[in-house]
């Protein structure tokens, strides 16, 4: 699939904002989820949950739509295609799986928030659910630093699929 | 993603009149086996502190 260099560009533009964008809405999430496990402020609890719910509804779900949408337009408007290099290849294998499970544990942080909202929640309450949004949210920083850093340092590697296409594209060229 | 990765001086081109296809790098699989146990340590964490699975949300 063809694109001009200005619209490939933009494209480029929106997959590097929004990937770091949700790295650094998933590290925002990282810092409310431990204030929620180490506050003893029962108002702060509360107002944490409330705000990792917006959070995670209006910014890290668009986020990783955006990242993923904008990724794969960026790979299919150029040579590296997606299947052809193995960091690409890679970047996709912790993508997709990490929207499928953010989606997953969405209504998980919606439920908290509801409580949150009705009840003070005290240090107590819902503890090991809170404890896994840290862990979860920890483990989602580290996916995205490692998907940042594959597309920072673009490691050599074409698959067997990449090989084929560039022999077939050399012969193609070649008189 | 990034500009297209077919100048010449790129890492990723193959050698000239190569007949068999590479194989996978080393890193993809040190990559994989990192991965593969971090995720096994994980699982095993999060059920024996009875952190893992849905029944845990509610």
């Amino acid at each position: 699939m063809a694109m001009a260099p200005r619209l490939r560009k933009f494209a480029l533009t929106a997959h590097v904002t929004s990937s770091v964008g949700w790295l650094g809405a998933v590290a925002g999430f990282l810092a409310f989820a431990v204030a929620g496990v180490t506050s003893q402020d029962a108002q702060v609890v509360r107002a944490v949950y409330l705000v990792m719910d917006l959070t995670a509804w209006y910014v890290i779900v668009p986020l990783c739509f955006a990242s993923v949408l904008t990724g794969f337009v960026s790979s299919l408007s150029t040579t590296w295609g997606l299947f052809r290099h193995y960091w690409v290849l890679l970047k996709i294998l912790i993508t997709i799986p990490s929207s499928l499970m953010l989606l997953v544990h969405m209504p998980p942080i919606s439920y908290i928030a509801g409580v949150a909202a009705n009840t003070p929640l005290s240090i107590a309450d819902l503890h090991g659910l809170k404890i896994q949004l840290v862990i979860e949210s920890g483990a989602a920083v580290v996916v995205l630093l490692v998907a940042t850093a594959l597309s920072v340092y673009k490691p050599k590697g074409l698959t067997r699929y990449g090989w084929r296409k560039q022999r077939e594209q050399r012969a193609l060229s070649q008189p | 993603m990034a500009d297209p990765p077919l100048g010449s001086n790129s890492n990723n081109r193959v050698r000239l009149g190569r007949s068999s296809p590479p194989g996978m790098p080393r890193w993809v699989k040190i990559f994989g086996l990192v991965t593969a146990i971090v995720l096994v340590v994980l699982f095993v964490i999060l059920h024996l502190t009875g952190l893992g699975g849905m029944g845990s949300h509610h």
